[in-house]
């Protein structure tokens, strides 16, 4: 059924395709000389242009959706500082994330992996909670808006069935692939409540909103055709061999054992204890198979036309990523149409559907495998360097498969009605994306059973707005908009997921049911047929949540120097506990268009503008546990069995006391924010400048508080946490150097935002909270890691400092020769987790990209470098490697050994010898032996293209355009890190070396405008 | 101007009629109001006590590693973690070591009888379905696992909060209280809920009539508590305190009454067989917490079978750990014992409790619940059930009374009693030694790899009084885990075990 539907959407696909390219072809052939309005936008002057073409109000058809906050400030110079989209396009990626990555001031993407597809967390100015588990990072993202319709993301409820809080379960796939950037006509990073709280409580992280190309609708047509190619170039490594760590190991057993045993009982791990197992101690060639270079590729056909009363647009495209490692690759379909129509004079009737379809090959790390499988094979025996032994390894996935997609759907109908200055708009939308994970994994992939999971999830938006404003004209110089508006909002989340184990042989791959009922006498109806009945593992688990918001809004200006906005919304959300289920917020925004005020006279001055926004935003309860309160539950599991339903077959009901207690005092949460800004252009070389100022402060949020422990529960959940953001983006740019004609051209931007986060209260007036091995301190930084300082290594016992005749001990255990020396930071004369101090920040301080383009005539030359300042990152993965003796036996994941065990990694240098066997474990990741600054420089993009002249065109239509270009991302990176790469580590700040590099990538392409 | 009236009429029609759209039943999870109200909801509490037990027994395999690693005779090859339990190294810095020296999973055990005992009164006013007779029942099999969780509390850290009610929305931190109050209450606690508990389930006991929740004894036997379960536990609670008359006492009543529950004693092949006395439920678990294989409940850990197997019973190269070959010789020093016996040239008689034993590292393999109850080495699902007490430690339990209280001739026939079903020959002190040790020695035999060495070694030493590092040990507090830092961090009242400070 899945496959069927697989094949039917790539065949539908692939007939639109020709379809579509046979109409450019007649298109071409006939010459139709249709004067084309599509324009390649050459820089980004030119795209301003079009944007202040687009706030026109004069227009007919502006805004196919209508964003009351353009009114605010229709003068506002937009995307000034920013490349334009035309600069990003050139860029071979799938996601909206790496797209914009480098491209924002105060937006921050966590790549943290170069795997083609997969998930990324961005955040805009910062962190407004702690990020301790995969959770919150979901909870941190921003909104993202794709004509109007708020995009709905995966929901992490799932991970109460996971023992592992790694990758969730299902795809994993980047639902934010399902953007072709050649359709965007742009993007908006909302930061401010000015801009932002129109959206209402789900933007309280900040809006990414997109607005696709416009129609043609002036009786013309338009066509375009983009395409690239290129290829993920492998990386070089060092790999390594049972050799060589053997070597490294022998320095500890040479430095604190005397007959290579540090006790009786010791157990030297036997791939290393021979040195003539040709598969550990031969060649280590496994990174040929493991590391390839590979190609990719994209290509988008855009088709648009008809007139003022009717107008559409059509476009296909398909893009391939690849990685360079494991095979991975992430491929997308997409389709998109856009119609609009005006039967009369006072109704417009536009919609949109954008349907997407994402294929992905994961990768094939063991830990993800074990994870979700929550079963470790006997470790002791790591996959072998030696490539031939590696590749059989690898043949033995001939056999399986992991199928791994997405079908992403979102549309929208809107119909206006417009009465002179009424206006009255009402919206469906929905957004649907549903996603499939087969898995069958054959027996020799692990010890000889077989496992095979099917997931199938859902999540699903549905929303019905409607907004009537009015233009009020008092005269010349007074104008007042206003407008009122109710949403309804209905998301639903689902998954139905199922594993099983031990498949009677490897041709039956699929978990089969019994499907004949025999008149209602077979006792094994439903049950499994292939897989035996007591190892097949069933869930299913839906969430809803409800959504309902007023707003009105009144926007004064006086002779366009000066405005004045109020919002008030009134949102009511069915996650909010029953007695606070409603929040009242208002912002207000203030506009002062100084150039037009004061320095109209003043002709190198452009445009200056001061903003100033203020306000509330509410902040939505992720789960919906919250708002029933006290409640009953099934979470009767222990570690690594965390999914007991029952007990002796009868499904149970008890507190939740894993997940904490909810009381019945919990209110909304809400966010303060001020933001004052300043934008200022001049005629001069065009040189811009924009400050932006903000504080927020998001208060009374939830947080578990370790706490009843002799209640029975984890936590408590108590509202009260407040944290504070604060910052500056700076953007300012212009052309070094200019000549007269324009001719040739270097213009030069640079983009930056300082963020800082800071706990400002807990709950319950705790001043701090010590979970899941992080302190947070009221007055600190919430991101901080927190670590033992390191102060180098005991040599003899007698090195040991002695109080009272007691030796210091670390949890009571007697430091001896061979134990690091870790501060006394409370000076208790015992080391213990109190010693641990707050170091370093998961955030960078300093964000930023600097940009260059330059032009000389038909060619151009774009540079993209970026840069994260003032951050750190705890390099587990050296860690892992130096903690070798409690790693060979753990049953943890961070002691799996990857095939990428056998690279070389790191500098060993840094690290001083210390006993390995010590029970104070010596390399334990939490201390700041291993934490290191991860600061960063790197060149994103550097692209050139050339723009084909009229003349070259002339066999083409009139107006044609032709332009072709190269590109290369991620040439390098400066960095003081010692790991691969700064910027692969997890939402925790720590690198465990698990994840792919962000490959370096040659594309080469045109875009084509007819 | 009409149509603007009209549209502004939609507007507030479609704005109006959306309250309701707000409450939302979650599907997830079983809000207060519909909760206490149904026979189900009856038997769903009162399993999930048994659950949360099950959970706090196995997480990270505590009940074997609090009772048999402990003691340092079982040996890790390659487990740091365990290698330090076995030094007593309780303090190490190790997720295992942390986890077991919390005692939240314990409480939660607590939490959810007493919540139970507050609230199940609700469910028979709403349900009538829900006999007085079942009520009491449930009633007495809470008091009994409440109870059961603070002597085993008791039995790791010494002293411990005692907390008697739910106490919700009016949580309150509270001190810890001296051990040997709670042991008190406790006794009172079991002695109570045993006179309430029936000896079997839905076996026409006249104190459970009918089919107990509709289903029959198959259902239930060996899966619940039981009369002669409370008078087992308490006969363990009296000798944990030397009061060996009490011991006597209780244990004599479990004696006497066994054949009432339907429990026997059980022969070597059905000890030490994969489908035999540990798989799944039996009527012989006089206290035991199953995971059973047709409902889907095995598991990969909370099993003694993760710890111990390796090749060649499973595919696993070296076990988390084992019993080397000196320490089996010294204990199965006897000729023809069933569970294990080597000839004169050193070679295994027979395998029942351990396999490879001239290799590299003998395979406790007495438990070996694989799967369904097979010997397939390749995929290491366990179903045993996590037993806590049966007729044979009951038996030896008293035996060690009798011979505390100098009543050797009883304690003999007691401990040939299950001599005689392991293939020995009766006891002499001749051949055997001291009666004491010898109860002991058959005690660490027969309940090998079953959580009981540790107390045992406590009570031993007790007794004798005459291993000075032990008696140390015990006099300090030694014996005692410590209280985890999560756990002195949330709650200011509690300090850190003497010996751990």
């Amino acid at each position: 059924m899945q496959l069927k539907f697989l094949i039917n959407f790539r065949k539908l696909f692939y007939v639109l395709s020709l379809f579509s390219i046979s109409l450019c072809f007649q298109l071409i052939v006939n010459d139709v000389n249709a004067s084309t309005l599509f324009v390649l936008q050459q820089d980004s002057t030119s795209l301003e242009k079009d944007i202040e073409n687009e706030v026109d109000p004069s227009g007919a058809f502006v805004d196919t959706v209508v964003f009351i906050d353009k009114k605010i400030f229709t003068d506002k110079p937009q995307p000034i500082s920013e490349r334009s989209l035309k600069d990003i396009s050139l860029s071979p990626f799938i996601s909206l994330q790496q797209l914009l990555k480098a491209e924002k001031a105060g937006l921050t993407v966590f790549e943290s992996t170069g795997e083609p597809g997969t998930n990324q967390h961005m955040f805009i100015r910062g962190i407004s909670r702690p990020l301790l588990s995969k959770k919150d990072s979901y909870q941190s993202q921003p909104l993202v808006v794709l004509d109007g319709i708020p995009l709905i993301g995966e929901h992490p409820f799932s991970y109460m069935i996971q023992s592992y809080d790694l990758e969730r379960i299902g795809t994993e796939n980047n639902l934010l692939a399902n953007i072709d950037i050649d359709n965007i006509e742009s993007i908006r990073v909302l930061k401010d409540l000015s801009t932002m709280a129109i959206y209402g409580p789900m933007a309280a992280n900040g809006v990414i909103e997109i607005t696709s190309k416009r129609n043609v609708e002036n009786n013309d047509r338009r066509i375009s055709l983009n395409a690239f190619s290129g290829f993920v170039q492998r990386p070089s490594v060092t790999t390594i061999n049972g050799s060589y760590e053997n070597n490294f190991r022998k320095q500890f057993y040479d430095l604190y054992t005397t007959n290579g045993k540090y006790s009786d009982d010791d157990n030297y791990p036997v791939y290393l204890g021979d040195s003539l197992n040709n598969a550990y101690y031969g060649v280590s060639n496994w990174s040929d198979s493991y590391y390839k270079t590979s190609f990719q590729h994209g290509i988008n056909g855009n088709i648009s036309g008809g007139g003022p009363r009717a107008n559409f647009q059509f476009a296909l495209g398909n893009i391939k990523n690849s990685g360079i490692a494991d095979q991975t690759q992430v491929e997308r379909y997409n389709a998109r149409f856009l119609l609009n129509l005006k039967p009369v004079k006072w109704l417009t009737f536009s919609s949109m559907i954008n349907g997407n379809r994402l294929d992905r090959d994961r990768n094939r790390n063991l830990s993800s495998r074990y994870a979700m499988m929550s079963y470790f094979p006997d470790l002791s025996a790591p996959l072998a360097p030696n490539k031939e032994i590696y590749d059989s390894y690898l043949a033995q996935y001939d056999n399986s498969f992991d199928d791994n997609f997405s079908n992403i759907v979102e549309g929208y109908v809107n119909l206006k009605f417009e009465f002179e200055k009424f206006r009255f708009q009402s919206r469906i939308a929905l957004d649907y994306n549903e996603s499939y994970r087969d898995v069958f994994y054959s027996r020799p992939l692990m010890e000889s059973n077989s496992f095979a999971s099917n997931y199938y999830g859902f999540n699903q938006r549905l929303i019905f707005d409607n907004v009537a404003s009015y233009d009020w004209m008092i005269d010349d110089k007074n104008t007042f908009y206003v407008e009122a508006g109710g949403k309804l909002q209905w998301d639903a989340h689902k998954y139905n997921y199922a594993y099983a184990y031990k498949g009677v042989n490897d041709f039956i791959k699929v978990n089969l049911l019994d499907n004949d009922p025999r008149n209602g006498d077979n006792p094994n109806y439903l049950n499994p047929t292939a897989f035996p009945r007591q190892l097949v593992y069933k869930y299913l688990d839906r969430t809803r949540h409800n959504l309902v918001s007023f707003h009105t809004q009144g926007t004064y200006n006086y002779d366009k120097k000066y405005t004045a906005s109020v919002l008030l919304r009134y949102d009511g959300s069915s996650n909010a506990q029953p007695l606070a289920r409603w929040l009242f917020t208002p912002v207000v925004s203030l506009g002062w268009n100084i150039k037009e005020d004061l320095l109209k006279d003043n002709s190198s001055l452009q445009g200056l503008n001061l903003r100033a926004s203020a306000g509330r935003i509410g902040v939505l309860n992720q789960y919906d546990d919250f708002s029933q309160g006290p409640n009953y539950t099934a979470q009767v599991g222990f570690t690594g069995n965390v999914t007991v339903p029952g007990y002796n077959g009868f499904a149970v009901l008890t507190r939740p006391y894993e997940s904490g207690w909810v009381g019945y005092d919990i209110p909304w949460a809400y966010s303060d924010q001020a933001n004052l800004g300043i934008d200022a252009s001049w005629e001069k070389r065009g040189l811009y400048a924009s400050v932006d100022v903000y504080l927020k402060e998001t208060k009374n949020q939830l947080i578990p508080i370790p706490s009843l422990s002799e209640y029975g529960y984890r936590y408590m959940h108590s509202a009260g946490m407040s944290v504070q953001n604060s910052g500056i983006d700076i953007s300012f740019g212009g052309n070094i150097i200019e000549n007269n004609s324009k001719e040739l051209y270097w213009k030069s931007g640079l983009n930056f935002s300082f963020n800082s986060n800071k706990l400002t209260a807990l709950p319950n007036g705790l001043d701090e909270l010590v979970i899941d091995g992080r302190l947070l301190k009221v007055g600190e930084r919430i991101d901080k890691f927190w670590l033992f300082e390191n102060q180098g290594i005991y040599l003899t016992d007698a090195d040991v400092p002695e109080f009272d005749g007691k030796k210091l001990a670390y949890n009571g255990i007697t430091m001896k020769a061979g134990d690091p020396i870790w501060k006394d930071a409370n000076n208790d004369q015992q080391i213990n987790e109190d010693d641990r101090q707050l170091m370093g920040n998961i955030m960078p301080k300093v964000s930023g990209n600097w940009y260059h383009t330059v032009n000389y005539k038909n060619w151009d030359l774009n540079v993209n470098l970026f840069f994260n300042l003032g951050r750190q990152v705890v390099n587990q993965e050296m860690s892992n490697r130096f903690n070798f003796i409690n790693n060979e036996g753990s049953k943890d994941l961070s002691a799996i050994k990857e095939i990428t065990y056998w690279e070389k990694r790191g500098d060993y240098s840094k690290y001083p010898i210390y006993n390995p066997w010590s029970s104070v474990n010596a390399y334990q990741t939490d201390q700041d032996l291993f934490l290191e600054n991860a600061s960063f420089l790197k060149l994103r993009t550097v692209s050139l293209g050339y723009k084909m002249t009229d003349k070259m065109l002339s066999f083409l239509n009139e107006g044609a355009s032709l332009y072709l270009y190269v590109t290369a991302n991620n040439l390098f990176t400066i960095t003081p890190y010692s790991g691969r790469d700064p910027e692969l580590v997890n939402f925790l700040g720590y690198d465990n070396g698990n994840s792919h590099i962000i490959p370096k990538t040659y594309t080469i392409g045109f875009k084509l405008g007819l | 101007m009409k149509n603007k009236i009209v549209l502004f009429f939609v507007v507030l029609i479609t704005s109006s009629s959306c309250s309701s759209m707000l409450d939302v039943d979650s599907t997830r999870l079983v809000s207060e109001k519909n909760k206490w109200t149904s026979l189900e909801d009856a038997r769903a509490s009162i399993l999930g006590v048994y659950a949360l037990t099950k959970a706090a027994l196995g997480d990270y395999n505590a009940h074997w590693l609090y009772g048999e690693m402990r003691t340092g005779e079982f040996i890790s090859p390659n487990r740091q973690d365990l290698k330090a339990i076995g030094r007593n190294d309780l303090n190490a810095s190790y997720p295992a070591l942390e986890a077991l020296s919390n005692w939240r999973r314990w409480y939660a055990v607590v939490n959810s009888a007493n919540t139970f005992l507050e609230r199940i009164h609700e469910i028979r006013a709403a349900d009538n379905r829900y006999t007085e007779n079942t009520m009491e029942v449930d009633i007495a099999q809470a008091r009994f696992l409440r109870a059961f969780a603070y002597f085993y509390m008791v039995r790791i850290w010494g002293d411990v909060p005692l907390i008697a009610s739910s106490r919700e929305g009016n949580f309150e931190d509270m001190p810890k209280e001296d051990g040997n109050k709670i042991l008190a209450w406790v006794e009172q606690e079991l002695l109570a809920a045993g006179e309430k508990l029936p000896y079997r389930y839905s076996a026409n006991d006249e104190q459970q009539q009918g089919d107990y929740y509709n289903e029959n004894s198959g259902r239930w036997d060996g899966a619940l508590v039981r009369k002669v379960t409370a008078y087992a536990i308490l006969a363990h609670v009296a000798a944990w305190q030397s009061n060996y008359a009490d011991a006597a006492a209780y244990s004599k009543f479990v004696l006497d009454n066994y054949s009432k529950a339907s429990i026997g004693y059980i022969s070597t092949s059905t000890l030490t067989n994969a489908n035999g006395f540990f798989f799944n439920k039996n009527i012989n678990h006089l206290l035991g917490f199953n995971y059973d294989w047709g409902h889907v409940e095995s598991s990969f850990t909370g099993h003694i079978e993760e710890l111990t197997l390796a090749a060649p019973v499973v595919d696993k190269t070296v076990p988390d750990m084992y019993l080397p070959k000196e320490v089996i010789l010294d204990v199965f020093d006897e000729m023809s014992d069933e569970r294990f016996s080597i000839d004169t040239l050193g070679n295994p008689v027979t395998e029942n409790y351990f396999r490879n034993f001239n290799g590299r590292y003998p395979i406790f393999s007495k438990i070996k619940c694989i799967q369904g109850g097979i010997a397939d080495p390749t995929f290491r699902i366990f179903s045993s059930a996590t037993i806590i007490t049966r007729l044979e430690d009951v038996t030896l339990l008293r035996a060690e009374a009798l011979a505390a209280l100098g009543e050797s001739n009883g304690a003999i026939l007691l401990l040939d009693e299950i001599r005689e079903r392991r293939g020995l020959e009766k006891y002499t002190q001749a051949v055997n030694g001291d009666l004491i040790d010898a109860i002991f020695l058959e005690r660490q035999r027969e309940l090998m790899g079953e959580g009981h060495r540790w107390y045992d070694l406590v009570r031993y030493n007790r007794i004798k009084n005459n291993d000075p590092d032990f008696v140390n040990l015990i006099q300090s507090g030694g014996i005692y885990w410590p209280i985890s830092k999560d756990i002195r961090n949330q709650n200011k009242k509690i300090v850190q075990n003497d010996y751990w400070k």
